[in-house]
């Protein structure tokens, strides 16, 4: 008998929906642009949700967009998206750098840059962002690479992918 | 010679005629994005009528209920007693009486759970597991004790999953009323190990904070649009009900404070003689909270058990709905609120590790709610609206349960305490749709939850100015618009199937009204209609039909093009500038103008003549399937700039792209389309000419770097 992953489906109760309704998702763009030679990479995630993340795995209070925001934190987005988030382009494991983040309503955005490529074939991430705290979290991305778009959905089991162009 | 080339042309033109009817023309039916929705939308009839407002047959039921309530603390059980008279006020005879059974959702045999497809995941936090997989299947339910005859006879009844069938021996006429009695009690969920809509939170010191609702069997709505109401609870899409009087006592430990749907009739026996007083005070405070039981009090009272029981007793009229807070652990303040010459009283019940968050904001935010929403609406009926700290967001007549507590040393952040102030005016906002404006939550999410999150953005505009809005402005919606087709659906789709559930009622709809207000109909005209819709409808069960009508019958626009884009498909808004041509004049022969075209690229003239006005020649190309006005900016040389806006029906006659011409004075350097992002557009990178080629990121780093 051919056991299918079907067959172990349990029940989540998962039935409210209240006004502040909650999802769990970033979105991660990525663009390859020809003329300034560089994979271009902005990142979208729920502002509470880093936060959690990262008091957690780095035991800080970041109280972002108060008063008491905890100040020169890049050092510690920018530690966590090293952690979390990796890349090959044309097969072989490129360093971003980080450019910064910035703030918009509920969301944080991150900019990433990938410099020195002059074509791109495949590109290859690898995406934890956010599922060791939030198992429900799921990743999309988004790339466009020439007139070439592709997209994949990731999560906490299948957390990387490699894009064909 | 003449002749004959028209003989050749006439050949060539006979010619390609017949050659281009060897193939068979294929027809169409009207596929224009301004067909008028009459196939959509139900025929009007005398109940609900053309012009959108109820007809003159518009007939609603009533169901009254009188019910004896008791809480039991100790073992976290409901008990209850209830008669209930269905008033049939329809012209039908009814063989039958349909009960809504909604803690059925919660019974060992519901099938709730059996409709969601899972998978096993890798790792869960520990409360997620405990919710999903608990050690000890919760004894849930209604446990249905008696159904009798009001003279005390059994009665015949059929439960399907959550709902009853009544069987009545002889149908019941039009205009009579049919009177008979429920005995049931359940087990209480911890709703926040359990979730839910209701329920106790359990506190380490052994006490709860009760929310309760959809606590008592409740009749089904029955009318004209959907018969009996026959679309079982599934957890998600909420409720449809009628309205009627609520005779209702509550009986708990004598310590506990409660707060419920009604008027409190003996206020005397349940409160003390100081929070009498200050309840007094609190009715004469229209610009200060007033502290009725204080936190330092409930501290007091939380730590010590009763062993008596107190009955509260309240009565509310005209309610579709009943439901109520209780602790010991309650703080209460309350504050009075000038409603158009009539007191309303706002109030808040929270536990003391809501404080200060809720003694600083929940008051307040309930007096703006009503304040604002009475302003677009109807003035608010009722005599009070409750906030209670329940640590959820759901919404009953007159009360309702609302998330948000501060740091254990006091302290809260701004977020924190925007969230907290946002989902009370939603929730309160509620009290109007579809508390009163009574829309069928079964079938339609976005009737009330959409029109509710559009009239929360203008009462959180009117509590702060710079109220951080997350959802509602065209901008924020484009993420949700832009995504995967196969994960979206249209608003007009019953709240149980849709995927992205906020997005979908919530944030599109309300998105949907700001742009129809701002952009398409402007204020003056929108508000006229959306009133005129919420006055027709207030206390009565309207259709989405009745709201698309009323919104075109008030303003004479019509919105049909709008309803059908927005609301029954998932298109998205794309315009772009396609392509630009530009020409200055000269004078012709035989008193002519001459258009003369500088085919320079760009938008600069290579040679101007100061005899000429710069004309232009624009299309606009429309990539999305929305049809939407154009809003064009005119920067000229100068940096003055001019705005147009065509109307959406200039998209009536071509779809895809349209010409028009633009003339100035001066010459322009840019122009863009949709500049203050109105138009929820998903791609702006066609909406300037010359193309701006910077993008968000290089904007961004630019900005980074310097």
């Amino acid at each position: 008998m051919k056991l299918h992953k079907n067959f172990l489906i349990l029940l989540f109760i998962t039935l409210m929906s209240f006004s502040a309704h909650k999802y769990y998702l970033s979105l991660t763009q990525i663009n390859f642009s020809s003329k300034s030679k560089s994979v271009q990479i902005i990142i979208n995630v729920f502002m509470d949700d880093i936060e959690t993340a990262l008091n957690k795995d780095y035991d800080i209070d970041l109280q972002l967009t108060t008063e008491k925001e905890l100040k020169e934190n890049d050092v510690y987005f920018e530690k966590y998206l090293n952690e979390k988030l990796h890349f090959k382009v044309n097969t072989i494991d490129k360093k971003f750098n980080y450019i910064g983040k910035e703030y918009e309503g509920e969301l944080v955005y991150f900019y990433l840059e990938i410099e020195n490529i002059n074509a791109v074939d495949q590109i290859t991430i690898s995406n934890k962002i956010l599922v060791k705290h939030f198992p429900k979290q799921e990743n999309l991305i988004k790339s466009k690479v020439g007139k070439v778009n592709k997209s994949v959905l990731l999560d906490a089991e299948n957390y990387s992918e490699t894009l064909k162009y | 010679m003449k002749k004959l080339s028209m003989l050749l042309f006439s050949f060539v033109f006979i010619a390609g005629a017949n050659f281009a009817q060897q193939k068979t023309k294929q027809g169409h039916t009207n596929q224009n994005k301004f067909k008028q929705l009459k196939d959509e939308l139900a025929t009007p009839n005398s109940q609900h009528t053309a012009s959108g407002a109820p007809g003159i047959a518009y007939t609603q039921q009533k169901v009254d209920y009188n019910m004896d309530i008791v809480l039991d603390d100790d073992n976290q059980r409901i008990y209850g007693n209830e008669t209930i008279t269905y008033h049939n006020n329809s012209v039908d005879k009814l063989t039958y009486l349909w009960v809504q059974l909604d803690q059925n959702m919660r019974a060992a045999d519901s099938k709730t759970p059996d409709i969601q497809p899972n998978k096993i995941p890798t790792k869960l936090s520990k409360s997620r597991f405990d919710r999903s997989f608990p050690s000890e299947a919760f004894d849930g339910g209604f446990k249905i004790e008696e159904v009798t005859n009001i003279d005390g006879s059994d009665l015949s009844y059929t439960i399907n999953q959550t709902m009853m069938r009544i069987n009545l021996t002889a149908p019941l006429p039009s205009g009579a009323s049919f009177e008979f009695k429920i005995k049931w009690w359940y087990n209480i969920n911890n709703h926040r190990t359990q979730g839910g809509r209701s329920g106790f939170e359990h506190f380490p010191d052994g006490n709860n904070n009760y929310v309760i609702a959809q606590f008592y069997p409740r009749m089904c709505v029955y009318d004209n649009v959907e018969g009996w109401q026959n679309d079982q609870f599934w957890g998600r899409s909420e409720f449809a009900l009628e309205f009627g009087d609520f005779t209702v006592n509550i009986t708990t430990p004598e310590d506990h404070m409660l707060g419920a749907t009604g008027v409190l009739l003996n206020e005397k026996e349940v409160l003390t003689r100081k929070q009498l007083k200050k309840l007094a005070e609190a009715k004469k405070s229209f610009d200060k909270i007033v502290i009725i039981q204080s936190q330092e009090e409930a501290e007091k009272v939380e730590k010590k058990r009763a062993t008596k029981t107190k009955t509260w007793k309240f009565k509310a009229t005209n309610v579709r709905d009943y439901a109520f807070a209780s602790s010991r652990k309650f703080i209460w303040d309350g504050m009075a609120v000038d409603i158009n010459g009539k007191t309303v009283m706002a109030y808040s019940y929270y536990s003391r590790e809501a404080n200060p968050l809720y003694g600083d904001h929940s008051t307040k935010a309930v007096a703006q709610t009503l304040k604002t929403y009475s302003e677009y609406t109807f003035d608010y009926p009722y005599h009070k609206a409750i906030s209670v700290d329940g640590q959820m967001g759901m919404e009953y007549p007159q009360i309702c349960f609302n998330p948000g507590r501060p740091n254990a040393d006091g302290t809260y952040s701004d977020r924190v305490k925007y969230r907290m102030i946002k989902v009370t005016i939603h929730e309160v906002g509620h009290n109007f749709f579809p508390m009163i404006v009574n829309s069928d939550e079964r079938q339609w999410t976005w009737m009330d939850e959409g029109l509710n999150s559009y009239m929360e953005m203008l009462a959180e505009l009117a509590y702060d100015k710079d109220f951080p809005i997350t959802r509602g402005y065209p901008k924020n919606i484009v993420k949700y618009m832009n995504g995967d087709q196969s994960r979206i659906a249209p608003i007009m789709s019953k709240g149980d199937h849709v995927y992205s559930f906020g997005n979908n009622a919530y944030g599109k709809p309300a998105t949907a009204l700001w742009i129809l207000r701002e952009t398409i109909m402007g204020k003056e005209l929108f508000d006229h209609a959306f009133k005129t819709y919420s006055q027709r409808w207030k206390f009565k069960h309207p259709t989405p039909a009745d709201f698309f009508r009323s919104m075109e019958d008030a303003s004479a626009m019509d919105l049909d093009w709008f309803w059908r884009g927005w609301f029954y498909t998932t298109d998205v808004t794309d315009i772009g500038i396609q392509s630009v041509k530009k020409f200055q004049t000269k004078t012709g022969e035989n008193d002519t103008v001459e258009f003369i075209e500088d085919t320079t690229a760009g938008l600069t003239f290579a040679k101007k003549d100061a005899n000429s006005k710069f004309h232009y020649e624009i299309t606009y190309n429309k990539p999305g399937g929305l049809v939407m006005p154009i809003i064009v900016e005119f920067t000229y040389k100068d940096g003055s700039t001019e705005r147009k806006t065509y109307p959406a029906q200039i998209w009536r006659y071509n779809d895809k792209e349209i010409t028009k011409t633009f003339s100035s004075e001066k010459e322009i350097t840019n122009i863009a389309l949709d500049p203050d992002l109105e138009t929820a557009d998903v791609d702006t990178s066609n909406n300037s000419f010359p193309r701006k080629e910077q993008t968000k990121f290089t904007q961004f780093k630019k900005k980074m770097k310097g």
